[in-house]
């Protein structure tokens, strides 16, 4: 996710209880809504299980648990966006939708470094776009304590 | 769309490049074959043809595209091969390991070249040298120029031309296609090795060559009729073509033996070809049929992007659920009639004959694998000073291609184990009445549905008393465990396991088993290991032949759906109260005529426990695991047989324990397929003995 590529970056905004966080939309496949996933053995608690997406079994990541922000539970108002994490499919669990913007780079600003919080790697930028302020999320991120449990 | 789309990629250069690469991997392990077949004691002319037309065409390649060093080590192995050839070079022992080792050299700058990587280049000198001393003093020593013309070389061709001793008049007409230079070949290359057997008058037709406008620059519009008068035989003139031998109309006739009228069809205008487009234009096949007579047959395959291949397969799967959804959805309309069964079941027929001929279409033999072990053999022997012999068994077994790609490495691991820890060494082999070369046979074969491939060596076994000690000094087990042979021996595939002394350069480092062990687990397959002591031991791979498709028992728990393997299913029971009994103090069992088999609730075997039982399981499920082991399932319903699409968890997330893949249910939920193997270790080992850990109940 290189942002220094062009000087207006698109992204995709979704909700999670009170907070907004974006991701760069060549990184999002699609958005659909929330559907009962099958629960795996064995995985983090963030992990809620599996879906099926025409054919392909993916998995669901509960991004609130995950990040440690307040929510609700999951009802059928949620969404699950699909999104590539290196060259694999996941699914996040989010509250809804909301924009894509065009989002100067230069709005980026890097996530202030607080000891002890844990969202931080995965915060990996924060954009201010007028009022609000969007929370930047490095896919990556998301998967590596889980991939740091012996399969 | 099906499973998980691929991101764009770029670059038509690479494409060039990948099919080159490709078609070196044929030609490598072409070459391999022969150079086996020559050490076996093979002395006809031909093998040793094939190990130089192998050689021929990668040089010819590299060169076209480039690599430098490639080729020119090329060279000096086809150069030494076609002394061989000439009789100029007798292929005894020695001779025959130098040709094995460039062979191996070959192969190792072929993947330098195709990963941008640099090689040591001292090794690739002194194998180039070595080349050099068997192919004797040449008269072009000159590097720059591959195809330095005029120097004559018509003497060494006379000589294993079968009775073309007298210099005649040939006519040459060479038409390229487009993919012949699409494949990065080049007409001015071939004319020079032409010019290497004799005279030549070459004359371009360029008659076909529209006008500019309407150029497409990517076609051939280009032919030559050249003449050609030297002493050398059909045979040596096709070879000379034989890289683009597809890609072109040739035509190679003695002058008298000419129709007349061939000009006229020169000037035809192509019709554009896309790649992978096999048919020539219409009049080519009568005037090739009317004239030479056909050296090697034209193979009957084609090239076929694994993508595609890929997404039938997927189709075919999803036509296997839609079927079946159909088939459930009809019978809960109540009973149907006769025809529609009678349409259903030839809808079955057909649709699992779909499967199969999709499966044959990605099967591939074992043989180019198991060939290419032999590679292995060879350097660890190198690298340990022992010798020993591989011996191959089964190798016309077919499995499917990404069956293929994916033992390579464990049996790699597998063969470097055998030779490294299980053989013996020389001095003590002899000291023990053992034949002095130790010998490691891989073998394959069908069998009930599934692939066995077995690993096995002659050497001395699996040391149980330093297994067991490694075990109990890494925690894995406690010093007072009874534990069988059989669990003795099945403790190497631990992670880290290891009871080498000193770290050997080739295994040693203790990743060696239980990489294997994964590696096997993630084809769908199951590793088990016999060892005799003083004897050998043998590892057992059994592989799933149909990737796609597996017939499963379907069952539920707590409102989830679970299948497990057919294969694993010995029967199921309805419970009756007091069925089960525990027995101390966490292991339930079931009475089952007169045998005592663990059972398992299956819900807490995989921590998916969401509210604690309401009753207890109304049915058990019992299973067999790879080594025999037996359990019963406890689950509360089980819902019947069904056809299921096994789709990969690791192509989306990672190998979950306990369960082997996933599957999509009429409703379109996904299920659970089990792992019974795994499953079954749970219950058995209680959380001392494995680093498995579970606590049940």
């Amino acid at each position: 996710m290189d942002i220094t590529e062009s000087a207006l970056q698109q992204v995709v905004v979704f909700r999670l209880g009170a907070q907004e966080f974006c991701v760069h939309i060549e990184a999002v496949k699609e958005i659909r809504p929330w559907t009962v996933a099958t629960p795996l053995p064995h995985s983090p608690p963030f992990v809620v299980g599996v879906i099926n997406l025409r054919g392909a079994v993916l998995p669901v990541v509960d991004l609130g648990m995950r990040l440690g922000v307040e929510v609700n539970a999951p009802t059928d108002r949620n969404v699950i966006v699909i999104v590539w994490i290196r060259k694999q499919l996941y699914g996040l669990l989010v509250d809804g939708v909301c924009d894509i913007l065009a989002v100067a780079e230069t709005s980026f600003q890097p996530a202030p470094n607080v000891a002890g919080a844990s969202a931080d790697s995965i915060i990996a930028s924060l954009v201010s776009e007028g009022d609000r302020l969007l929370s930047f999320i490095a896919l990556e991120q998301l998967l590596t304590s889980s991939e740091a449990v012996a399969a | 769309m099906n499973e998980g789309e691929r991101p764009p990629s770029a670059d038509a250069l690479a494409s060039v490049r990948g099919i080159f690469f490709q078609e070196c991997e044929e030609q490598l392990a072409a070459l391999e074959a022969s150079l086996a077949a020559l050490q076996e004691g093979d002395a006809d002319s031909e093998t040793l043809n094939a190990a130089f037309r192998a050689v021929h065409s990668i040089k010819g390649g590299a060169s076209a595209l480039e690599l430098e060093r490639l080729s020119a080590f090329a060279h000096q192995f086809e150069t030494a091969l076609a002394a061989g050839r000439a009789g100029m070079l007798e292929l005894d022992g020695s001779v025959l390991r130098v040709l094995m080792r460039s062979a191996d050299k070959l192969s190792d700058l072929v993947r330098a070249a195709r990963e941008g990587e640099d090689l040591d280049e001292q090794v690739i000198s002194s194998a180039e040298a070595d080349l050099t001393a068997l192919a004797g003093p040449q008269d072009d020593s000159d590097d720059d120029s591959m195809f330095s013309g005029f120097v004559p070389r018509a003497a060494e061709f006379a000589q294993f031309d079968e009775g073309a001793a007298e210099t005649r008049d040939w006519v040459v007409r060479f038409r390229p296609y487009a993919d012949l230079y699409a494949k990065a070949n080049e007409p001015l290359l071939i004319l020079r090795d032409l010019a290497e057997l004799g005279t030549l008058e070459v004359t371009l037709n360029d008659g076909a060559l529209p006008a500019l406008d309407a150029l497409d620059c990517e076609e051939g519009y280009l032919s030559w009729n050249i003449r050609l008068r030297g002493a050398c035989s059909q045979q040596a003139i096709r070879e000379v073509f034989e890289f683009v031998e597809g890609d072109c109309d040739l035509e190679i006739a003695l002058e008298e033996a000419l129709p007349v009228n061939n000009e006229a069809a020169n000037t035809e205008t192509d019709t554009p070809r896309t790649n992978g487009d096999a048919s020539p234009p219409p009049s080519a096949p009568e005037r090739k049929a009317a004239l030479a007579t056909p050296t090697s047959p034209v193979a009957q395959t084609i090239r076929v992007d694994l993508e595609r291949l890929d997404d039938l397969a997927n189709l075919v799967g999803e036509l296997v659920i839609n079927h079946a959804l159909l088939s459930q959805r009809i019978a809960s309309h109540g009973p149907s009639s006769a025809s529609v069964a009678l349409a259903l079941e030839d809808l079955d027929h057909l649709t699992r004959d779909l499967q199969d001929s999709v499966m044959a279409v990605r099967a591939q033999p074992l043989k180019f694998l198991f060939q290419r072990m032999a590679r292995v053999v060879r350097d660890v022997e190198s690298a340990t000073g022992k010798q020993a012999r591989l011996i191959i068994d089964g190798e016309d077994t077919e499995v499917d291609r990404t069956l293929i790609e994916g033992l390579a490495d464990p049996l790699t691991h597998m063969i470097r184990n055998a030779i490294d820890h299980g053989l013996e060494t020389f001095a003590e082999r002899l000291a023990l009445g053992k034949p002095p070369h130790g010998s490691v046979k891989i073998s394959a074969r069908h069998r009930a549905g599934r692939v066995i491939i077995q690993v096995a060596d002659d050497g001395a076994g699996v040391n149980r008393a330093r297994v067991r000690q490694t075990a109990i000094a890494r925690g894995f087990i406690a010093a007072d465990d009874q534990l069988s042979d059989e669990e003795i021996d099945h403790l190497i595939f631990l992670p880290s396991f290891s009871t080498a002394q000193a770290v050997s350069g080739v295994s040693g480092r203790g990743v060696g088993m239980d990489v294997v062990k994964c590696g096997v687990q993630a084809l769908g397959g199951r590793i088990t290991v016999q060892s005799v002591a003083g004897l050998g031991t043998t590892f057992t791979l059994s592989l799933p032949l149909t990737l796609a498709v597996l017939d499963g028992m379907v069952v539920s728990s707590q409102q989830q759906t679970f299948v497990a393997p057919l294969t694993t299913v010995l029967e199921t029971i309805p419970l009756k109260s007091g069925d089960i009994q525990r027995v101390g103090a966490n292991l339930d069992v079931l009475t089952l005529r007169g045998a005592h088999v663990p059972a398992i609730d299956l819900l807490d075997a995989l921590a998916l426990r969401t509210e604690p039982a309401r009753a207890p399981s109304r049915f058990a499920l019992v299973v067999e695991d790879d080594s025999g082991r037996r359990a019963a399932l406890l689950v509360d319903d089980i819902q019947g047989q069904r056809q299921v699409v096994i789709k990969s968890l690791e192509a989306n997330y990672r190998n979950v324990v306990g369960v082997a893949a996933a599957t999509i249910l009429g409703e379109g939920r996904v299920a659970l397929i089990l792992d019974v193997n795994s499953i079954l270790g749970f219950g058995r080992r209680d959380e001392r003995k494995s680093p498995r850990l579970l606590a049940v109940g």
